[in-house]
């Protein structure tokens, strides 16, 4: 490959790199938004028609605001994840008001309004109930079931935690299935690149996929080790035999570029592949293979 | 006097009948999820579901809940993906209730109309077939819950671009006995 190759290999492998990287960013960006919505009732679980809802910021003050439909439904899209104080007032009806902590997604804040304006208690995490019968008076509670209180209670920063951990491990996931095409092909166009070959094209050519299989494969890795680890949780199934290939094709990626940068200059200097320079070939083909059965691993039940 | 009496302790003694309610308690229990891909198929199980009957004039209000994090698939980063996905850290608990004749303890099979909260969402099910047979004086209950992760609006999760099928059967084997 001659020099102006190689210059447009360079600026398409940075293109390459800076895209996913943007796209990564503003997909998180876009999944670091809350949203909440809703149903409003009135004392008789009758749903409100045109009850005004707002949602406060605590630590703004910003405000944001919704109506109810035609089924006393609300919804508000587009909020920072943070502490919230909900309100609803149906006019002539009656008041509620929620404390609230949205995380990145969508979120559920029924509101009953009852008479007067007095406060709702504190209960950030309460799951929805839209039942439609009244609760009879026998109806045991989870507090009958023996469930402590935090085996009830919500813990929204966990839940922030495993967003980031799931969106970081997709990406990770998408970048290693994007390495797979040129670390096949730098396997393919090895075969024209050494031993007996005297052409500089093919070798060029496999140096630079070798490149890009390298910088991929470096994003690839990074997502899944900066992933935010959840603690107390014990490794079990395909993820272990996964986790464990990394340290296969980790070194493996360190080693292949070190020995084939050794046999590219034996061969630029006339000379046959020789010494440990031999072994670029064997030990790229172990990382390829742990890199295809770390896939496997988690794809697959074996 | 006894004969004037016999009425008034058969009276007293049938107020007390009606008066106590019937308690059912779980003794066990297996809940299995069931998720298809098309690279495999998943279940995901738990044994740590605990519920509570109480019978009152001829009706029963049944509660069971059971921990999201309770469920083991045999993977530990398919479980944390799977809390991550259904918001099971901001929403700990899945609960279902359901209010049955007490009647229905005699039959074999009942239909029951349940309703489920998970995920911060609650799915009304009607007419649920369950199967009901005895042991001794414990009832043994399976049957299988028609769920979808549309139900909950749960995103579907993917393997390699693929997502999973929505729907969601949950098998469910109880055994229940009176306290």
């Amino acid at each position: 490959m001659n020099r102006d190759g190689k210059k447009v290999l360079s600026v398409l492998v940075f293109t390459i790199v800076l895209f996913f990287l943007l796209a990564s960013s503003s997909t998180w960006a876009q999944d670091a938004r809350a949203s909440v919505s809703g149903t409003v009732t009135d004392p008789t679980g009758k749903a409100v028609t045109g009850a005004k809802v707002t949602v406060k910021n605590v630590a703004s003050g910003e405000t944001s605001e919704a109506q109810t439909d035609a089924v006393g439904h609300y919804s508000i899209a587009n909020l920072a994840a943070g502490n919230y104080e909900v309100t609803a007032v149906g006019e002539g009806i009656g008041t509620n008001s929620t404390k609230v902590t949205l995380s990145a997604g969508e979120q559920t804040v029924n509101l009953p309004l009852a008479a007067g304006s007095a406060p709702y208690p504190e209960a950030p995490n309460a799951p929805s109930s839209s039942q439609a019968a009244p609760a009879s008076k026998t109806e045991p509670s989870l507090e009958d079931l023996g469930f402590s209180k935090a085996q009830q209670q919500g813990n929204p920063q966990q839940q922030a935690l495993l967003d980031k951990r799931t969106h970081m491990l997709k990406i990770h996931q998408r970048m290693g299935l994007i390495t797979t095409i040129p670390m096949i092909a730098s396997v393919v166009t090895s075969l024209n690149s050494g031993g007996r070959s005297e052409g500089t094209a093919s070798r060029d050519l496999h140096v630079a996929l070798g490149a890009l299989t390298g910088d991929l494969y470096g994003i690839t890795a990074y997502y899944a080790i900066r992933a935010p680890k959840v603690p107390g949780t014990e490794t079990r199934g395909g993820i272990k035999l996964h986790k464990a290939l990394a340290w296969v094709h980790g070194t493996g990626m360190v080693l292949t570029p070190i020995l084939g940068a050794m046999a590219f200059s034996q061969k630029n200097n006339g000379e046959k592949v020789h010494g440990i320079a031999q072994a670029h070939g064997p030990v790229a083909i172990v990382t390829a293979g742990a890199f295809g059965a770390a896939l496997l691993s988690v794809s697959v039940k074996f | 006097m006894t004969r004037k009496l016999l009425p008034l302790l058969l009276l007293v003694s049938s107020t007390n009948l009606f008066a106590s309610d019937r308690l059912w308690a779980l003794k066990r229990s297996t809940l299995t999820y069931h998720v298809s891909h098309p690279l495999h198929q998943t279940d995901g199980v738990s044994h740590a579901a605990r519920g509570k009957g109480v019978c009152h004039d001829g009706q029963c209000d049944f509660l069971i809940a059971v921990p999201v994090k309770s469920f083991d698939s045999g993977d530990s980063n398919r479980d944390l993906h799977m809390i991550q996905v259904t918001r099971g850290a901001e929403f700990p608990m899945v609960t279902v209730r359901t209010r049955l004749p007490e009647s229905d303890a005699n039959s074999s099979t009942i239909k029951a109309d349940l309703d489920i909260e998970f995920s911060g969402q609650t799915a009304h099910y009607q007419q649920v077939p369950l199967e009901v047979s005895s042991q001794g004086n414990e009832k043994h209950i399976t049957g299988t819950i028609p769920a979808t992760l549309k139900d909950f609006k749960i995103e579907p999760p993917s393997l390699l671009t693929m997502p999973v099928k929505n729907e969601v059967p949950i098998k469910v084997d109880m055994v229940w006995a009176p306290q």
